[in-house]
């Protein structure tokens, strides 16, 4: 080897010592083990649509590689200080950013292949039971960023700080920052700060993200941008740090002269760009309105991504057709088994619908969710309705068939069939628009369901001491329940049920436009 | 001098209490110190007054089971600031120096436990902590259980790793609602067998950390 050659070969020579001394190396079993309790098994549990599967990369493994990764960081970055071989090192060739560049590389070295095995696994397992679309790139690209980011953060912190307290203090400390940014994310809404939209645990999807319409990169982007930015401004800090190494105010000038222009210039141009990057995302973000594709920002934003996807559902039945999204055909079978009772018990009667579709959610079904997670509203979105002429029952994907967090094992439950069907003769027979039946609705709901074969908790008490309600009780501003009490609803039901089939479908028949409209009252149902 | 000048101390019998207590104190502040334990107490504070504010300006859920979400963080932050006080800077002299050690590892470790309670609780004045100063307390004691057990195997600067793969596990347990006493982060404030498993970890931990120290690595 000439010496040339080996000058040149120098860095990665170094490089690839710290890949080989690397402490991430060790940390490695840890985080696979957490990977497979966490990520993965909350991957698994979710609809095998590719969005929602996805969203673990920006939620459930940044909870794991992120902080983990900012303390080893900060620990690789204390290095030179808890040793205390600063001036030592400084009499060496290389200068400090090459040393410390090369073991922030062999940080990110394992811990972006960690990384990418963990997504490459949540992929491949995704791929096996998905049945529409194929796999997104911008949650992988937002994660990476964000790793690296965080990884940037630990190093920065450890260098202009290297205490043994650090590296365990900015672990707990991004975690936090990180649960911080999912909580102030769910609490997004137009109208309001729309600055968390940058934390990337804003991922937290609909069951039906990405099937009916693409999943706009808007907010991807932005957060790429300002994480990047936060990274690239903070590489300057440790540039102008290393050139800097142990030197007074009063020698900086001659500091500077010493070590180069060149340093001083790089590192305030990262420091220029990164700050640049990262408010120009945030700016963007307060220009983020809501549309059918998510989030969008108008100066980002590809009107091509508000076209809906073609597709042609999976349909059964005959008389009465269930159809749903080929992304959920393994929901088929169960909402078949699930609407078949209960459209026969109303087949034939004014406003009964042919046919079940499943429809788009929409963005204001998310929000609606966030806003019941946070507690801070009672839940009141509609997941399905009656529509058109001849009538068809279009219910929300993420609502009934198919939430971010079920699965077609799930949707084989008695829980989940009896949940269905209520939505669906909820929508028959109550008022349109509305989300709580009156009592006379409630009654008639249940003895349908009772007929039809379903188990809940209101069937299976209805003929007991205490009946349960299909509903959620109605309350006064002090909290009082009011209206008829779940005995009075349960012996109404009981009656109604007790009718013959023919004379039920009669009576329904007969009385079904003042059912819808709410006047008739509980001792009215036979 | 001579050896027998040496061997026999020269004071009066009658000042050796005195003169004992004077060096015990001297050596126990001594060893504190060359465990970093005033910055210890400084992460401590700093822990209390994230929790603080974390409560005060809502930054996470106000109640129902994620409420114990960053709570349940920062305790593990406390409990990691004691663990790496575990490292010494001296290896095998001071092993070698004398029979005090494992007594100065007991106190040390035991007195920054309470004392991490103590502060984290004094952070939590007068606001809504989830779970209250139980769940917190236990959460300290289990966690730096864990990190005093990890410290034997990774030395004492990094014993806050498995503590907090285990807080990151936790947090995972709390979504899922699993109900082990192992993951008693997640468990009420009065639940026995949750008590039992921090205790014995802490426990177990702080023996074997008193008998046999921190790992040593000429690379820390």
């Amino acid at each position: 080897m000439t010496a040339v050659a080996f000058a040149r070969s120098r860095p990665v020579r170094v490089f690839r010592l710290e890949i080989r001394h690397s402490p991430v190396l060790w940390a490695i079993p840890l985080l696979a083990a957490l990977f497979l309790f966490d990520a993965f098994r909350t991957a698994a549990g979710f609809v095998p649509v590719w969005s929602v599967r996805a969203s673990v990369i920006t939620t459930a493994m940044i909870a794991e590689f992120g902080p983990l990764g900012a303390g080893l960081a900060a620990w690789v970055a204390s290095r030179e200080g808890r040793r205390k071989t600063g001036d030592l090192l400084e009499t060496t060739v290389r200068p400090a950013w090459a040393r410390q560049a090369a073991a922030l590389g062999a940080t990110l070295f394992w811990l972006l292949l960690a990384f990418g095995i963990g997504v490459a696994a949540v992929y491949a397992d995704t791929a096996r039971q998905a049945t529409w679309g194929g796999p997104p790139v911008w949650p992988v690209v937002v994660g990476v960023v964000e790793v690296v980011t965080l990884a940037v953060i630990g190093f920065t912190a450890g260098t202009l700080v290297p205490g043994r307290f650090t590296a365990p203090l900015v672990a707990i400390g991004t975690f936090v920052a990180s649960l911080v940014g999912f909580h102030a994310a769910l609490k997004v809404k137009p109208g309001s700060s729309l600055s968390a939209l940058l934390s990337p645990a804003t991922a937290v999807p609909q069951g039906d993200a990405g099937v009916f319409y693409h999943v706009a990169p808007d907010v991807a982007i932005v957060q790429v941008m300002f994480m990047g930015g936060i990274s690239v401004a903070l590489l300057g800090v440790l540039v102008a740090r290393s050139a800097l190494y142990q030197v007074s105010y009063r020698e900086f000038f001659s500091a500077v002269w010493r070590a180069g222009r060149w340093p001083f210039a790089a590192a305030a141009a990262l420091l220029v760009v990164g700050v640049a990057a990262s408010s120009t995302a945030f700016a963007l973000t307060g220009t983020a309105r809501l549309g059918v594709s998510g989030w969008n920002i108008p100066a980002l934003h590809d009107a091509a991504s508000d076209k809906p996807i073609p597709y042609t559902p999976d349909c059964a039945g005959t008389t009465f057709t269930v159809c749903v999204h080929p992304a959920f055909s393994a929901f088929l079978g169960s909402a078949t088994a699930a609407l078949q009772p209960v459209a026969a018990e109303i087949a034939g009667l004014p406003g009964a619908p042919v046919r079940a579709e499943e429809v788009d959610s929409g963005p204001a079904y998310r929000l609606g969710i966030g806003t019941v997670l946070l507690g801070s509203a009672s839940p009141s979105i509609l997941n399905g309705a009656i529509t058109g002429t001849p009538p068809v029952y279009e219910y929300l994907a993420d609502a009934d068939i198919a939430p971010f967090w079920g699965s077609a094992s799930i949707a084989a439950s008695g829980d989940w069939r009896s949940g269905f069907e209520q939505e669906f003769l909820t929508a028959f027979a109550g008022k349109p628009g509305t989300f709580f039946p009156t009592p006379a609705q409630q009654a008639v709901i249940t003895a349908l369901m009772v007929a039809a074969g379903a188990e809940n908790k209101a069937t299976l008490t209805l003929h007991s001491a205490s009946p349960a309600l299909a509903f959620p009780q109605q309350d006064d501003s002090s909290g009082h329940p009011v209206g008829p009490s779940p005995a009075q609803i349960a012996a109404a039901a009981v009656r109604f049920g007790a009718l013959s089939p023919a004379a039920r479908h009669a009576w329904l028949a007969a009385n079904l436009p003042a059912l819808r409209a709410g006047t008739i009252t509980l001792a009215q149902v036979p | 001098m001579t050896t027998a000048e040496v061997r026999t101390p020269s004071a009066a019998p009658g000042a050796r209490p005195a003169w004992r207590g004077a060096a015990g104190a001297r050596l126990a502040w001594l060893h504190v110190r060359s465990r970093r334990v005033p910055g210890a107490v400084l992460a401590l504070a700093v822990c209390a007054a994230v929790l603080h504010a974390a409560l005060r300006w809502n930054w996470t859920f106000n109640s129902g089971k994620l409420a114990q979400q960053v709570p349940m963080l920062i305790e593990a932050g406390a409990a990691a600031a004691v663990v790496v006080t575990t490292h010494s800077p001296f290896g095998e002299p001071e092993r070698a120096g004398g029979r005090w050690l494992p007594y100065l590892r007991l106190g040390t470790a035991l007195a920054l436990t309470g004392l991490a309670i103590g502060v984290v609780q004094l952070g939590v004045t007068a606001m809504n902590l989830n779970g209250g100063v139980l769940q917190m307390a236990r959460n300290i004691i289990g966690i730096t259980g864990i990190g005093l057990l990890c410290s034997l195997a990774t030395g004492g600067l990094l014993a806050w790793v498995i503590p907090m793969g285990y807080i990151a596990f936790a947090q995972y347990a709390l979504t899922e609602a699993w109900r082990s006493p192992c993951t008693w982060p997640v468990r009420p404030p009065d639940d026995r067998g949750a008590w039992i498993c921090a205790g014995l970890v802490f426990g177990v931990g702080l023996l074997a950390f008193t008998l046999r120290g921190a790992r040593q690595s000429i690379r820390d």
